[in-house]
């Protein structure tokens, strides 16, 4: 059955208050922040942090709040990031409730202390750092790459801006994971069901006026479970830090399948 | 993170002790190692794996994470879609760009080979956007010309302000396609030299279980990255930490024309991001806070769209001379409010957000704040047009390490001399990605047996590892990492004097010296970042020692490397690479120097004689 | 010790589904006009006699519609518990004996109160 309620090894309890400001301490100077903390070495359940951060000192996005903290207060806080623009989707978390990106979301947009936790309903490695194995795979699994057979021209294949124009809002998809692990359909049947980020990558490929394996595309997704079990929640628009439309390509994907019956 | 779907995991080999604690040790044997999944890396990968070789690519970030991915205006190649051009043309400004310090061999294998490149990528899916007829977009960047100088030419091909972006991810799919073996969350620590100087592999950690894994092969492509880390305010990724250039200088081998930095002219002033050369490609304009735009003071025929060197300097003088915007007028405006809305969503939408997130202004209305922001390291490992590494020997310039290859801006090879131009970088990451992948191809046969290891092989590297990994001392690996970045950022920038380049040498050595009392705080073998911070920053600190000393020996001014108390390009003394040890024992830096190639690959082309650069 | 590409991979795409989302989107279609005439029917015979309701149901529209409406609901109720079976229902033991409850549940609840409206609209 599905698990309504935590694991015992997953129940969070109340961890350390690192730096607490000082009573007399200028008014909205420190920054609160509850970091779920997790160490595998130690097996002992997860359990969240309390940090304050000097907002004379730090950057204004949360990523720069966390980074403030790893270098000045915890050097052991664990967080993968990378580019800190918000291109490259290595600093996937759930911040205040909601899955994004730590580089690009302004603290100031958050009320009150600023929760962060892992994406949601992903197994943890340690901290703020989930494993993505499955993700990646199931990524994989759909096949990545151009599938054409005509032969391949000299110069460059042509294509309409039209066409061009079809892969906008699927293509710029930075892999972050922010959408899929929003779904509670993927949070039930992750092993089975693709998610929203891979079946978005999916109608990349389907779309791209290039590609010509459409319909053995479209074979592979043809499944109760890989497709079919978007309910359209929508959660995965709110979440998509880039501003795509995981859903709208699903209902694209849902479209064709129905066309071709 | 495990690795990829066609890994199954293995019983470790051994177990190394060290200091009483048991690291156990996992060996690999592959044809060809690839460390770094950026673009070039991706390339090396998917063209050995293509021609039958069994590939591993080892990468600390799962490969979509890589820096190659923020690159945003586009990728430079003479297709002539938008009408007349030439690779001649091309080279001709590569090496204008390079300010004549570029090997014009390499400079004409890549201007030739870009097309063939850039057709490639598109076979492969790279959403390039068109022109009407269907054929790839091209458009203006800063020093492309056409017919030798004479006008812009829009010759670099985009995929909106995403190519990088592009690249990334569908070269990611070609390699998934050709069933590629990735390690990915493995640090790659040090490699594995033999008694003959032959690159015999690589040590790497995997970061989510702690253990060692020794890869061993006929060739070691080193595909690592830059190091714009080393400075406090950089358009580089957290990742950007030159870990190959530190492993290589950990080797005993040299780094080449380190000193040469470049400033982007237009980072997001405060957040360091950067907003694309293209948004000046497509119309736009600096201006000062006396609302002149004076690049055209300046460059009066190429303006804004000057070499990135000259802008960057133009910006430094504007500010210095009290013209800058803000309360401490210390950022130039960048305008795109005058141009039409529709266009910047189609052709520029990224840094219609990055404006917006970083910098707080909707750049269709009003301009964003800029400030040269260092950006790329046109220095690197020395290799050859096959991606062979250099280092002299017996009176050869051009002597190779045997079994050693580096890749994209890890490399120096160098065809961007002094100076790169804007686009001319990805075009380096695929042209001599693929042309490594043809080397290995050529001098590694596919049935032949791997060479098992030396007895003890890596053992040091776990020894290094240990003993940062409980590093006691007092000073944490962040306040060094501060100070070296504060150091460059200061003594080390635009302008540079010798006096100013001697405080960076003196206070990197202070840092280097003050390394021997670091403190690492987290003793875990799963994914400890304090580890491979600390790591990082043990590359770091090598590397900026090599920059600033070699910078304060060039007493002349090229490229991106300007002396104010030697303002002009001296050909006679200082037409050569500079060529740099580091000595991890004494942290002492020693130079040496390397002919510049003066001569072409083919009859198609003669030698692009010297002359003063304007624009 | 599978690889992460078999597990994604699992036992393959089942080369269904599409019909089903499609009628279930038909019937829910179906059911929304046809939902209004029962609660309509319902509202208009309150306090009717069960003689009246009789003849009500035994005109011939009416029976149609009704027949419809029990068919079209049969059908999408018997797809919307698979797919709760199928979003919380883990084990295949369990999944197996779900689906053939709600399978026969729709079914005999189907039947029954079709022969029911058969019944009056035919007459015996």
């Amino acid at each position: 059955m599905v698990e309504f309620t935590l694991p015992k090894n997953s129940k969070v309890t109340k961890g350390k208050s690192w730096n607490p400001p000082a009573k007399d301490a200028e008014p909205d100077r420190w920054r609160e922040y509850r970091l779920y903390r997790y160490d595998p070495d130690t097996g002992e359940n997860p359990r969240v942090d309390t940090y304050w951060v000097d907002m004379n000192d730090c950057g204004p996005m949360v990523l720069d709040a966390l980074i403030w903290i790893k270098n000045n207060i915890d050097a052991t806080l664990t967080f993968r990031r990378s580019c800190r623009e918000g291109v490259c989707g290595s600093c996937s978390m759930n911040v205040a409730g909601t899955n994004t990106l730590a580089c690009t979301m302004h603290a100031d947009d958050a009320k009150g202390a600023i929760a962060v936790y892992p994406l949601p309903h992903m197994p943890v490695v340690k901290d703020l750092v989930p494993d993505m194995t499955q993700f990646y795979a199931q990524h994989r699994a759909i096949e990545p790459w151009l599938k054409t057979d005509s032969p391949t021209p000299q110069k460059e294949w042509r294509q309409s801006r039209e066409d061009r124009e079809k892969l906008d809002g699927l293509y710029e998809c930075i892999l972050c994971a922010c959408c899929s692990t929003a779904c509670p359909s993927y949070w039930w049947n992750g092993d089975r069901y693709l998610g929203l980020a891979v079946l978005l990558q999916a109608d990349r490929w389907i779309e791209d006026s290039h590609d010509e394996r459409t319909g053995e595309r479209l074979d592979d997704l043809e499944d109760p479970f890989r497709l079919y079990r978007c309910h359209t929640i929508l959660n995965c628009t709110k979440a998509c830090p880039k501003g795509l439309e995981p859903a709208s390509a699903i209902a694209s994907l849902k479209r064709k399948m129905v066309e071709r019956v | 993170m495990s690795q990829d779907a066609t890994t199954q995991d293995t019983p470790p080999h051994n177990t190394v002790m060290v200091n009483g604690r048991a690291y156990p040790v996992t060996d690999h044997a592959f044809d060809v190692i690839v460390v770094g999944a950026g673009g070039s890396g991706l390339r090396a990968v998917v063209g050995a794996s293509e021609a039958g070789l069994r590939t591993a690519c080892i990468t600390k970030v799962f490969p979509t994470r890589s820096h190659t991915v923020a690159a945003q205006g586009g990728i430079a190649a003479a297709l002539g879609n938008m009408g007349p051009d030439d690779w001649r043309w091309h080279m001709y400004d590569t090496v204008k760009g390079s300010d004549w310090l570029g090997d014009q061999d390499c400079i004409e294998y890549l201007c030739r080979n870009a097309p063939e490149a850039v057709y490639e990528l598109e076979h492969w899916g790279v959403p390039f956007s068109r022109n009407d007829d269907g054929t790839i977009l091209q458009r203006a960047f800063g020093g492309m010309t056409t017919e030798f100088g004479k006008g812009p030419v829009k010759r670099t091909c985009a995929a909106a302000d995403r190519t990088g972006h592009a690249m990334l991810h569908t070269m990611y799919g070609q390699a998934l396609r050709q069933s590629a073996e990735f390690f990915i969350e493995y640090f790659a620590i040090d490699l594995i030299m033999d008694d003959e100087g032959r690159c015999r592999g690589v040590i790497a950690l995997n970061m989510s279980d702690g253990s060692i894994h020794r890869f061993r092969g006929h060739q070691t492509i080193l595909a690592t990255g830059g190091y714009g880390r080393a400075y406090f305010s950089c358009t580089s990724a957290h990742i950007c930490t030159g870990d190959g250039n530190g492993m290589v200088l950990r080797a005993g081998l040299p780094l080449q024309d380190m000193e040469f930095v470049q400033f982007h002219p237009t980072g997001v002033y405060g957040a360091g991001v950067l907003i694309t050369e293209g948004a000046r490609g497509e119309g736009g304009f600096l201006r000062n806070s006396e609302g002149e735009k004076f690049m055209e003071r300046y460059e009066p025929s190429a303006k804004d769209l000057a070499s990135r060197d000259v802008v960057s300097r133009a910006i430094t003088i504007e500010i210095r001379e009290g013209r800058g915007h803000g309360p401490d007028k210390d950022y130039m405006h960048l305008h795109l409010d005058h141009l039409d809305p529709d266009m910047l969503a189609e052709k520029l939408p990224g840094i219609t957000d990055l404006a917006r997130i970083f910098g707080g202004v909707d750049l269709c209305k009003e301009p964003v704040p800029v400030i040269p922001t260092c950006h790329y390291n046109m220095g690197g490992i020395p290799t050859n047009m096959h991606g062979e590494v250099i280092s002299p020997r017996d009176g050869d310039p051009d002597a190779i390490v045997p079994g050693l290859m580096a890749l994209g801006e890890a490399a120096c090879v160098s065809v961007h001399g002094a100076n790169r131009l804007g686009s001319n970088s990805l075009i380096d990451l695929v042209v001599f990605g693929r042309a490594a992948a043809k080397r290995c191809a050529e001098i590694v046969g596919t049935d032949s047996a791997i060479p098992e290891l030396p007895k003890g092989a890596g053992d040091e590297a776990i020894a290094r590892l240990d003993r940062f990994r409980y590093a006691d001392g007092s000073t944490p690996t962040a306040e060094l990492r501060m100070d070296m970045q504060k150091t460059m950022q200061r003594d080390c920038a635009v302008f540079r004097t010798k006096d100013v380049l001697q405080k960076g040498i003196d206070g990197i050595k202070k840092v280097w010296d003050a390394a021997a009392d670091i403190k690492v705080t987290d003793h875990s073998l799963i994914w400890n970042t304090d580890l491979i911070e600390t790591l990082e920053f043990d590359n770091l600190i090598s590397q900026s020692a090599v920059t600033v000393q070699g910078a304060h020996a060039r007493e002349e001014s090229r490229g991106a490397h300007a002396r104010e108390d030697f303002p002009t390009r001296d050909d006679k003394d200082w037409m050569k690479h500079t060529l740099s040890y580091a000595d991890y024992g004494t942290h002492m830096v020693k130079l040496d120097f390397r002919p510049v190639h003066t001569f072409t690959l083919s009859n198609d082309i003669a030698y692009i004689e010297p002359k003063e650069r304007v624009y | 010790m599978a690889t992460p590409l078999k597990r994604a991979r699992g036992l393959g795409a089942a080369h269904a589904g599409t019909e089903t989302f499609w009628r279930q989107r038909v019937t829910a279609i179906a059911n929304i006009p046809l939902v209004i005439f029962l609660i309509l029917s319902i509202l208009c015979h309150i306090g009717a006699s069960y003689a009246e309701v009789k003849a009500y149901l035994a005109q011939p529209i009416v029976a149609v519609l009704m027949l419809a409406l029990i068919i079209s609901s049969a059908i999408h109720i018997r797809i919307g518990l698979k797919e709760i079976i199928d979003d919380y229902v883990h084990s295949e033991g369990c999944k197996i004996v779900a689906i053939i409850a709600t399978t026969f549940f729709a079914g005999i609840v189907g039947i029954a109160s079709t022969l029911a409206i058969l019944k009056i609209a035919i007459g015996s």
